[in-house]
């Protein structure tokens, strides 16, 4: 059988530290000879390995992060798979080490955000970004997804539903830890349920229906030499900076700029972000909002007010919170507290969005948040998103 | 009835449990090697607990169980504590609509289980429902009144396998030898039943289908005995009497029987019933989510936030806690917190304050992983599906992770019964009164 996998480190540099990028072809070819070994160790793991076997790395923590996206203390390396496709959907899926992610539940309390710690097992993160197959367009909504993992057509794991997550390198996508009995050959199912999330342009009217993909990965000592002798430490005294680590290629894809959006911006009175040169921040997640006139693709009749949520740096769009708009003219309110229901659009991806028939340039706009958005975070993300006070900002006539 | 459980070494609870997963002669043969036999007199070849009475003096609904089980300090029915579920398929040779004969076959089989056990968590609690496929069979439909649709997925994009068989038999018993015992009685090659000589042969009826087998389990300090198996982590909480960690089947927030009594018509006096087999996803629920998350999320937020549940559901008495507030705040809590309860959703369903279901589920292991078998009784199949629409509910601005228990629940199975009233749970004709 032959290994789908591909190297694909965060950072190619990584590998000059870590393990060679050529390695992981060596580890395909040598699977291939060795299949019946593998699949005989697959389903009831080697006990004898666990003396010395590696999980990961160590996870460092960062001492006193700020409320706010930070550098985490290191890189990570992945393998990625082939892109699957799968009705209207293409998976990239993707493979590392199990690794602490931290889940949001409401967001402001003390017990709203649990650290997940991966088992001292053996296994996986196991990870996939959806995409529109058609559009290209990050799919950053929960759809409820089926992920089951066979050796030799046995279950090992599952049924199990992934989390939606965020990562700096990965940006939005689905994933979870998964212990893996030992060393072998898996297969994963992934089964997707019609999409919930409202859709606009070309994206509408899709995803209405499930749909499965599978794949296979060897999980072996070239496997792990991999993810975690890729792994890229950065300097001490970066931890913790108020900064993103770059996204890696393939599998993120940067916001739309405010000029990509169709419709008159909304600008900060005050100036945008602390720096005043970005859009302004919430919790430090940038806030972009433009009011698109009637007759668009989004709403039936009347102006729609698009707000894209996204990370800082890298525009990573920001799913599962819960905004709302007031609208004063002069001091004297023209709609209050109006929800804005999360959509995904064939241009512009994931934003939130109402119809407000009246909205004037030179109206102050408040979006509030009720909540913050409820997905689960990878290292210096987790403390950023969930304190988020109202912004301010007024319809341009532009 | 006893209202307390003694306690039991646990390993031998957990081979009891295991020898009804298995069941048939050698594992009641094992079961009553292991002294359990009801009166632990040791007898290696009998069962031996309370007998049963007169059937004719029994109520006429298959479904009045809850008179007959004990209740705890705050008067929550307990349930009974082994339960396997047969399936049932009409036998080569038995015509529709049925001969007289084969009714009483089935008929007398059925007496001689009342005649021989109690009817009680000590001895044998059954129900005999029958799925829509076993009434087209007929030429007659069944009476206008009555819907009995075959069930659809329970979530959106759901794709679960449909009970296609034609009846089910609901054994239940705090006694593991008890439940084999009438199952091997009527399907298998046991002759005596708590003493008691079989009469007639249920196999010239049903075939039972061993595949379609489905068993489990529900008492407190059970899902805890589990943790060898694949998927059930050791953080269970070791008195939480179902796998999701907490109590549930409150008394108010239970179904009365007469609630889920079919009030009229031929069948008046039975109920419909649906089972859903669904696998758990317990890793992720007990060790990456919180109490406090688990709580939100299972019951309500404010639940969570006040502390109302305690670790395992002790701290709820008789009720689940939601006050109508809470109900009806279920959509601005989704927007607020980020979360919304099941039980909190759930209830939205409720007519007048009163729940439509009867819950009667049970903890599994079938298949060697966790999960449960959802069994509900309720006068229509509608209620159920104003229950799941409830759940579901797509309008409510949450995601999947954080919507009840959506993200920990997978179906794989799902059937919809009808319980016929007593005097007619042998082989119904689709409408009794048309024939």
């Amino acid at each position: 059988m032959r290994d789908p996998t591909t190297s694909e480190g965060i950072d190619r540099r990584t590998f000059v530290t870590g393990v060679a990028a050529g390695s992981l072809a060596v580890a395909g070819c040598t699977n291939e000879g060795s299949e019946g070994d593998d699949a005989s160790e697959g389903g009831d793991g080697d006990e004898g390995e666990d003396a010395d076997f590696e999980v990961g790395p160590a996870f460092r923590e960062v001492d006193d992060p700020p409320d706010a996206v930070y550098l985490p203390t290191h890189r990570e390396a992945m393998r990625t798979v082939d892109p699957l496709e799968a009705g209207d959907y293409i998976l990239v899926p993707m493979l590392s080490y199990p690794h602490p992610f931290w889940l949001v539940t409401g967001g402001t309390g003390e017990d709203d955000v649990s650290r997940e710690v991966p088992d001292d097992g053996r296994g996986v993160h196991l990870m996939f970004v959806l995409r529109d197959a058609k559009t290209d367009i990050v799919l950053p909504v929960e759809d409820g997804a089926r992920i089951e993992i066979f050796a030799d057509g046995e279950p090992v794991d599952g049924p199990r539903s992934p989390w939606p997550m965020i990562s700096q390198e990965m940006g939005f996508h689905f994933g979870d830890n998964v212990s893996l009995p030992g060393d072998g050959t898996y297969r994963v199912e992934i089964t997707l349920a019609p999409l919930s999330a409202r859709t606009t342009g070309d994206l509408e009217g899709r995803f209405g229906e499930r749909a499965t993909a599978s794949f296979e990965f060897v999980y072996d000592d070239a496997f792990r030499e991999a993810v975690v002798g890729g792994v890229d430490y950065l300097e001490e005294e970066e931890w913790g900076r108020r900064d993103a680590l770059e996204p890696m290629g393939n599998a993120v894809a940067g916001g739309p700029t405010i000029a990509d959006y169709p419709g008159r911006p909304l600008v900060a009175p005050d100036g945008g972000s602390e720096d005043g040169a970005g859009p302004p921040r919430s919790g430090d997640a940038a806030v972009l909002g433009t009011l698109v006139e009637s007759g668009n693709r989004f709403a039936a009749d009347d102006p729609y007010l698009l707000v894209s949520l996204r990370t800082p740096y890298n525009g990573v769009p920001l799913p599962h919170a819960s905004p709302s708009a007031t609208v004063e003219r002069d001091g004297d309110p023209i709609a209050s507290e109006v929800p804005l229901e999360g959509a995904v659009d064939g241009e512009v991806g994931h934003h939130y969005g109402a119809s407000l028939a009246d909205v004037r340039p030179g109206d102050a706009v408040t979006i509030a948040f009720e909540s913050p958005p409820q997905v689960a975070r990878h290292q210096g993300y987790e403390t950023a998103f969930l304190e988020m006070p109202p912004v301010e900002l007024e319809v341009t006539d532009r | 009835m006893r209202a307390v459980t003694l306690p039991e070494d646990p390993s031998r609870r957990e081979h009891l449990r295991a020898l009804v997963a298995v069941g048939g002669t050698s594992a009641l043969g094992a079961c009553l090697d292991l002294g359990a036999d009801g009166d632990g007199a040791g007898d290696p070849n009998a069962v031996s607990v309370p007998s049963g009475t007169d059937p004719d003096a029994l109520p006429e609904r298959q479904h009045a169980w809850n008179e007959a089980l004990p209740t705890d300090e705050h008067g929550n029915v307990r349930p009974p504590e082994h339960h396997v579920l047969v399936a049932l398929s009409l036998a080569d040779g038995v015509d529709v609509p049925p001969s007289g004969d084969a009714r009483e076959t089935l008929e007398a089989a059925l007496r001689t289980l009342e005649r021989a056990y109690e009817r009680s968590n000590e001895g044998l609690l059954f129900t005999l429902g029958y799925t829509p496929g076993y009434f087209d069979r007929f030429d007659e439909p069944l009476p206008d009144d009555l819907s009995l649709p075959e069930p659809g997925p329970l979530f959106p994009g759901g794709d679960p396998a449909v009970d296609a068989h034609d009846a089910v038999l609901h054994l239940a018993s705090d006694e593991a030898a008890v439940v084999l015992e009438a199952e091997e009685a009527l399907f298998g090659d046991r002759e005596t039943v708590n003493g008691v000589p079989l009469e007639a042969d249920a196999t010239a009826v049903f075939d039972p289908l061993a595949e379609r087998r489905r068993t489990g389990f529900v008492g407190a300090g059970l899902p805890a005995e589990h943790t060898d198996v694949p998927g059930v982590p050791d953080s269970i909480p070791a008195e939480a009497p179902f796998f999701m960690g907490f109590r549930s089947g409150f008394r108010r927030s239970q179904a009365t029987e007469d609630r889920v009594t079919i009030e009229s018509g031929p069948f008046a006096g039975g109920t419909t019933q649906q089972i859903s087999t669904t696998a758990l996803q317990l890793e992720a629920w007990f060790e990456q989510d919180n109490h406090f998350q688990r709580v939100s999320k299972l019951f309500s937020r404010e639940h969570a936030a006040a502390d109302l549940v305690g670790e395992y559901g002790e701290a709820l008495e008789a009720s689940n806690g939601l006050t109508a507030e809470r109900i009806d705040s279920t959509a601005a809590d989704a927007r607020e917190h980020g979360v919304v309860g099941h039980a909190q959703k759930a209830a939205r369903a409720r007519e007048d304050g009163e729940p439509p279901l009867l819950r009667r589920d049970f903890n599994t292991v079938d298949g060697d992983r966790p999960g449960i078998h959802f069994l509900s009784l309720q006068r229509t199949i509608a209620d159920f599906a104003r229950v799941r629409e409830a759940m579901v509910d797509e309008e409510l601005d949450v995601p999947t992770a954080n919507d009840g228990i959506r993200h920990y629940v997978f179906v794989d199975r799902r059937g919809n019964y009808l319980l016929p009233p007593r005097s007619l749970r042998a082989l119904p004709p689709a409408n009794p009164d048309g024939n």
